[in-house]
C-alpha cells in the first residue's frame, strides 16, 4: 500500500449522549482502504458497524452526537466537514448501500426516477440523459427489461430486485469507494450469492473499493481482501482475510469463527457457544471488552484495556493481552 | 427411531380467492419419526412457516391430514383440539413479540399449567422454578422481571422453558435463532440438544440456514413454492442432493472459510409467484435441466436411496 | 450447563417508562374535585342554584357570591358546580354505553376475525358512515320531552361504532403477535386470551381513548345545549349556562367566563391525563 489510500481513518470515534449516560458506539477506530480494494468488517449486532459507515459518510447527525478523529476521502476530510463539501464527496467519491433495502427507497416514486434524481441534481444531467443513464444502470445491476422496470414503484419489487435498484442509484455517479451495510441481511441464500457476485463484478468493472459490512462471516470469507473484527464499538484484530481467518490471535475472533455451524461439518457437531452476550455500551470497563465472555482472560485483561498490536509484515494487528498462538489455536 | 410420531398427508393451504388466491402449501406430506429432528429448508415465501402453523391448526389446512402419535388433528376441535396441541409446541422466529410485554416472566412460563390447572400453588412455583433454571435463567433473581426487560437470547430461553412445561413429545421450531446473533444462536441451538435429550423431543426444526439446519438435523426437507422437493437424511442430502435445487441452495450457502470453492453456478432469476406456480415441475422457471416432460409432468416423490426421496424427473443422482 | 448460561446481569432493556410528572397529577387532583363537588352538590354549603336573588343580579364575584351572579339573581358557583353534574354524567354516562358495548365487539370481532368480524363491521361502518352529530341532534329533537337519561343513550349509542373502530383497530395489531399464537397453543381458551393477552395491552390505548372521549362528549353535550337540546332550562349545566350568557353576555362577563373556564380546565385536565398516561404504559415504544 504504498499509493494514497483512498480510505483513511484515524482514530475515529462517535459517543452518543442518551439518557442512560455517554454511549461510545464507536471508539479508536483506524484503517485505510487502497484503491480497488474490498475490505469487510464483521461484528455482532450492535458493535458499531453502522454507526462507523455513516460517520465515514459524514451521515450521523450532529445533535447529540460527539464525532472525534479523523476520516480522510481520499484526501478530504469528511469529520466536521460543511453540508457543501459533503454533498461533494458523496456525487464523486462515495456512495452507501443501506441496511434496509425497504426503507432505502421512497415508496411512492417511480424507482428510475430516483436513481435520475440523483444524477440531475448531482451531476446536473438533463432530463433526457438522465433517463438514459438510468435504464443503463438499471441494466447494469442486472435487472430484466430495464426499460420497464424504470417505470415501477419499489413496492412492486422483489426484496432482491429492490436491492438491485439501490445499488444502481449508489452508483449513479460513479463514486470511488461504496459502502455496503449488510447490504445481503434479509435476502435468501440464492439472492444474497447474486448480489454479492453482483458487488464483485462491479468493483472490478468500475475500478471502485468496497467496504463489505455485515454480520456474518460466510459473506466476508471468500469476498474481501482485508477483514476487521469488531466488538463493542473497536476494532480488535485486523488484517488480511486469509491470516484472520487461519492465523487469528484474537479470542473473540476464534470463538466468533467456532460458534457458527458449518454445512462442511457433520450433522449435531457440538458449536463452541461463546458465554455471556455483547456488553452494555454503556457500562464497559476499564479492561478488555470481550474478558467477561473471554476463556483465556488474565487478571489484567479486566483492569486494563489491550492497545491494537503494531502491524506484522502482512498488516496483522489485534488488541488482545493473551493473544492466540499456533499452539493454542 | 422407527415409530412415526408426526405424520402429515397431503397438507395443502390455500389464502385468499380468486385472482389473490395463494396456494402457499401445495400438497405436502412428510413423517416425523420419534426422537428425530427434522429440518425442513426453503426460501423465503416457500411455506415453511405455514406448514408449521398448519400441524398446529392455528392455520386452517385447506385440506390433507396431521395425525400426532395416531390421533388426527386436522378434524379435533375445541377442547380436544387444545388438548391435541400441548403435546405439540411451536416456538417462533421473534422471540421479543412471542412473549407478552406486561406479564412477569414466571407467570409467561407457568400460563400452560395455568390453562390447564395441572399444578398449583408451591408446587406450580417449583415446577417454573425448574424449567426456568433448565434453560439458564435464575429465577429467584429473574422470575419477577417483566418479558420486556429481556433480550432476545434471553426471551428464547423463555419461550423454549414455557414450551415445555406441559411436557410435549413434539416441539416446531419456526426459524428460532434466525434473529440471534451467532455468539448467542450458538447457546440457544446447543441448549436446544441438551434439552432434546433431557425431554425425549421430536422436533420439526424449520429454518432458511443452510448450515444451522444440518447442524440440528437427522433428515432435512427441501421446500419450494409450497412443495417439498427432496427429503433424506440430513449427511447425505448435503453431500449428494439429488434435486437440482437443493444443489443449487447448497451452492449458494457461503462458508466460514476463505479456502472454501467460490461456486460460479448460481441461481439465475427468483422465484415465480405462489399466486401462479408454473405447471408441471414448480421449478422448471428456474432449473437449468427442464425439459419438455417437466413442463407437462407433475414429478411425483420417489425413492433414490433408502430414506432419500426426490420429485424431480430428472434427479442428479443415480435411483438405486 | 455452564456454558449456556448467559450474563444476565445488565439488562438490555432498563424500566424506561416516561414519569408522569407533577402536573399529571395535579390534573387528576382537579378531576377529583370537580367529580367530588358534582357527586356531593346536595351536601355541600352550597346556595340553591335555581334560587332567584333579585337583589343581586348580574353582581360580580363577592365574598357572598364567589363567582358572582347571572341575569336571574342564581349564584354562579353554585350553579356551575351543580352544572357539573350534567356535564360529567353525560360525558362519563355515554361513555359507558359507548365501551360497554364497543369495546367487547371490537376485541371479539379482531380476535375471532371471519365471517363475525364482516357483519358487525359493515354494520358499524354503515353507521359511521352518517354523521353522528346529525342523527344525535336529529333524534333529540323529536324524542321529547327530553331528560338526561335520554341524552346519555342517544350519544353514548352514537359512540358506539367509533369506540369499536377503535378498539378493533388495536386489538388486530396485537392479536398477530406471536405470543397470543402462544397461548393459543399451549391450549388457553379463547377467553383466556382475551383477558389475559389481549386486555392488558389494550387497556392503555382504550383508558386514553375513554378519557378523551369523555372530554369530546362533554363538549358535545355545550353544542347541544347551544342548540337548545340539553336538559331543559332551568336545570344548570355548563353548556346550558353558556349559552344563556350569551344574550347578556355586554353586561356581564363574568355569565360566560365562569362556565367556560370550567369546561376548558376540565376538558384540558382529561386529555392531558389521557395523553400522559398513553406514553407512560407504551413499552414498545424504545426510550433512549
Ligand atoms: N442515534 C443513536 N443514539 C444512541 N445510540 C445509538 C444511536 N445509533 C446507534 N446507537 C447505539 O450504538 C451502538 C452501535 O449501533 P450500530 O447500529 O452501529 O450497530 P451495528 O453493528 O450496525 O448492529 P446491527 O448488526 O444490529 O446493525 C448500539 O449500541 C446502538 O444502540
Ligand atoms: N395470512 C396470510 N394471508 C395471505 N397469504 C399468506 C398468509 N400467510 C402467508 N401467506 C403467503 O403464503 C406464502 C408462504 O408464506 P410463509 O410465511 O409460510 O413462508 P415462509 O416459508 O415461512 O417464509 P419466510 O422464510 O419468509 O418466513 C407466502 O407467499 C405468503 O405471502
Ligand atoms: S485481552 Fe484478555 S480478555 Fe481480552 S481477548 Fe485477550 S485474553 Fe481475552
Ligand atoms: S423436474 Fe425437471 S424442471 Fe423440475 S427440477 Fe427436475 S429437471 Fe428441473
Ligand atoms: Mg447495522
Ligand atoms: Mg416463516
Amino acid at each position: 500500500m504504498s499509493e494514497v489510500p483512498l480510505l483513511e481513518v484515524r482514530d475515529l470515534a462517535v459517543t452518543f449522549e442518551t439518557a442512560g449516560g455517554p454511549l461510545p458506539a464507536v471508539s479508536g477506530v483506524s484503517f485505510t482502504v487502497g484503491p480497488n480494494e474490498t475490505l469487510g468488517i464483521v461484528g455482532e449486532s450492535g458493535s458499531g458497524k453502522t454507526v462507523l459507515a455513516r460517520s465515514i459518510m459524514g451521515l450521523q447527525p450532529r445533535a447529540r452526537v460527539t464525532t472525534t478523529g479523523s476520516v480522510r476521502l481520499n484526501g478530504s476530510e469528511t469529520v466536521g466537514a460543511s453540508e457543501a463539501e459533503l454533498r461533494r464527496l458523496w456525487s464523486t467519491e462515495v456512495a452507501m448501500i443501506f441496511q434496509d433495502p425497504m426503507t432505502a427507497l421512497n415508496p411512492v416514486m417511480r424507482v428510475g426516477k430516483q436513481i435520475d434524481e440523483t444524477l440531475r441534481v448531482r451531476l446536473g444531467m438533463s432530463r433526457p440523459a438522465a433517463k438514459a443513464r438510468a435504464i443503463e444502470l438499471l441494466e447494469m445491476v442486472g435487472i430484466p427489461s430495464p426499460a420497464q422496470r424504470y417505470d415501477a414503484y419499489p413496492g412492486q419489487l422483489s426484496g432482491g430486485m429492490r436491492q438491485r435498484v439501490v445499488i444502481a442509484a449508489a452508483l449513479a455517479c460513479t463514486p470511488k469507494l461504496l459502502l455496503a451495510d449488510e447490504p445481503t441481511t434479509g435476502l435468501d441464500v440464492t439472492i444474497q450469492a447474486q448480489i454479492l457476485n453482483l458487488l464483485d463484478d462491479l468493483k472490478d468493472r468500475l475500478h471502485m473499493s468496497v467496504v463489505l459490512i455485515t454480520h456474518d462471516l460466510g459473506v466476508v470469507a471468500t469476498r474481501t481482501s482485508h477483514l476487521a473484527v469488531m466488538y463493542a464499538g473497536r476494532i480488535v484484530e485486523f488484517g488480511a482475510t486469509r491470516d484472520v481467518f487461519a492465523r487469528h490471535r484474537m479470542p473473540y475472533t476464534r470463538a466468533l469463527l467456532e460458534s457458527s455451524p458449518r454445512v462442511a461439518n457433520p450433522s449435531h457437531t457440538r458449536l463452541a457457544a461463546i458465554p455471556g452476550r455483547p456488553p452494555n455500551l454503556l457500562t464497559l470497563g476499564e479492561g478488555c471488552a470481550f474478558a467477561p465472555r473471554c476463556a483465556y482472560a488474565s487478571e489484567r485483561c479486566h483492569v486494563e484495556r489491550p492497545p491494537l498490536s503494531a502491524p506484522d509484515a502482512a498488516g496483522h494487528t489485534f488488541a488482545c493481552w493473551n493473544p492466540l498462538t499456533e499452539e493454542s489455536r | 427411531m422407527t415409530d412415526v410420531l408426526l405424520s402429515v398427508r397431503n397438507l395443502t393451504v390455500t389464502f385468499g380467492k380468486g385472482a389473490h388466491r395463494v396456494s402457499a402449501v401445495a400438497g405436502v406430506s412428510f413423517d416425523v419419526y420419534e426422537g428425530e429432528t427434522l429440518g425442513l429448508v426453503g426460501e423465503s415465501g416457500c411455506g415453511k412457516s405455514t406448514t408449521g402453523k398448519a400441524i398446529m391448526k392455528i392455520v386452517e389446512p385447506t385440506s390433507g391430514s396431521v395425525s400426532l402419535d395416531g390421533a388426527d388433528i386436522t378434524s379435533a376441535r375445541g377442547r380436544t383440539l387444545r388438548r391435541l396441541r400441548t403435546r405439540m409446541q411451536m416456538i417462533f422466529q421473534d422471540p421479543i413479540s412471542s412473549l407478552n410485554p406486561r406479564r412477569r416472566i414466571k407467570d409467561i412460563v407457568a400460563e400452560p399449567l395455568d390453562c390447564w390447572g395441572s399444578a398449583t400453588g408451591a408446587e406450580r412455583d417449583a415446577l417454573v422454578s425448574d424449567l426456568l433454571a433448565k434453560v439458564g435463567i435464575d429465577p429467584v433473581v429473574y422470575g419477577n422481571r417483566y418479558a420486556r426487560q429481556f433480550s432476545g437470547g434471553q426471551c428464547q430461553r423463555i419461550s423454549i422453558a414455557r414450551s415445555l412445561a406441559m411436557r410435549p413429545k413434539m416441539l416446531i421450531c419456526d426459524e428460532m435463532v434466525s434473529a440471534l446473533d451467532v455468539s448467542v444462536q450458538a447457546q440457544i441451538l446447543n441448549l436446544l440438544e441438551d434439552l432434546k435429550a433431557e425431554y425425549g423431543l421430536t422436533l420439526l426444526f424449520i429454518a432458511h440456514d443452510l448450515a444451522v439446519v444440518k447442524n440440528v438435523s437427522d433428515r432435512v426437507a427441501v421446500m419450494y413454492l409450497g412443495i417439498i422437493c427432496e427429503i433424506g437424511p440430513a449427511d447425505v442430502l448435503y453431500e449428494a442432493p439429488a434435486h437440482p435445487y437443493t444443489r443449487f441452495l447448497l451452492g449458494a450457502a457461503l462458508e466460514a472459510d476463505p479456502d472454501a470453492p467460490r461456486r460460479s453456478d448460481v441461481l439465475e432469476g427468483e422465484p415465480p409467484s405462489p399466486l401462479n406456480p408454473p405447471s408441471g415441475c414448480r421449478f422448471r422457471t428456474r432449473c437449468p435441466f427442464a425439459q419438455e416432460k417437466c413442463v407437462n409432468e407433475v414429478p411425483v416423490m420417489r425413492d433414490v436411496s433408502p430414506g432419500h426421496q426426490v420429485a424431480c424427473h430428472f434427479p442428479l443422482v443415480d435411483v438405486q | 450447563m455452564s456454558e449456556t448460561l448467559d450474563d444476565l446481569g445488565v439488562l438490555e432493556r432498563p424500566e424506561a417508562s416516561t414519569p408522569l410528572g407533577w402536573l399529571f397529577w395535579v390534573c387528576v387532583g382537579w378531576l377529583g374535585l370537580n367529580v367530588l363537588a358534582a357527586i356531593f352538590a346536595n351536601v355541600l354549603p352550597l346556595v340553591d342554584p335555581l334560587y332567584q336573588n333579585y337583589n343581586v343580579v348580574n353582581a360580580g364575584p363577592s365574598l357572598h357570591h364567589l363567582l358572582g351572579t347571572d341575569d336571574l339573581g342564581r349564584d354562579i358557583f353554585s350553579r356551575i358546580v351543580f352544572g357539573s353534574r350534567v356535564s360529567i354524567a353525560v360525558g362519563v354516562g355515554a361513555m359507558a354505553i359507548g365501551f360497554g358495548i364497543g369495546a367487547p365487539l371490537g376485541m371479539m370481532a379482531a380476535y375471532r376475525r371471519g365471517r363475525f368480524d364482516t357483519i358487525v363491521t359493515t354494520v358499524m361502518y354503515v353507521f359511521l358512515a352518517f354523521p353522528a352529530i346529525v342523527a344525535v341532534i336529529a333524534v333529540l329533537s323529536f324524542w321529547t320531552p327530553r331528560s338526561l337519561l335520554k341524552i346519555i343513550l342517544v350519544i353514548g349509542l352514537a359512540s358506539v361504532p367509533l369506540v369499536y373502530r377503535v378498539i378493533r383497530t388495536a386489538t388486530m395489531a396485537i392479536a398477530t403477535k406471536d405470543y397470543v399464537i402462544a397461548a393459543k397453543v399451549q391450549g388457553a381458551t379463547d377467553r383466556r386470551i382475551l383477558i389475559k393477552e389481549l386486555l392488558p395491552n389494550i387497556a392503555p390505548i382504550g383508558v386514553s381513548f375513554l378519557l378523551i372521549g369523555i372530554a369530546t362528549v362533554v363538549t358535545l353535550e355545550g353544542a347541544l345545549a347551544f342548540l337548545g337540546l340539553s336538559v331543559n332550562p332551568p336545570t344548570p349545566s355548563w353548556g346550558n349556562m353558556i349559552n344563556e350568557s350569551r344574550t347578556v353576555m355586554s353586561q356581564n362577563p363574568w355569565l360566560v367566563l365562569f362556565p367556560s373556564l370550567a369546561l376548558c380546565l376540565f376538558l384540558l385536565c382529561l386529555n392531558f391525563i389521557g395523553d400522559r398516561l398513553r406514553s407512560h404504559f407504551d413499552v414498545t415504544e424504545v426510550k433512549l
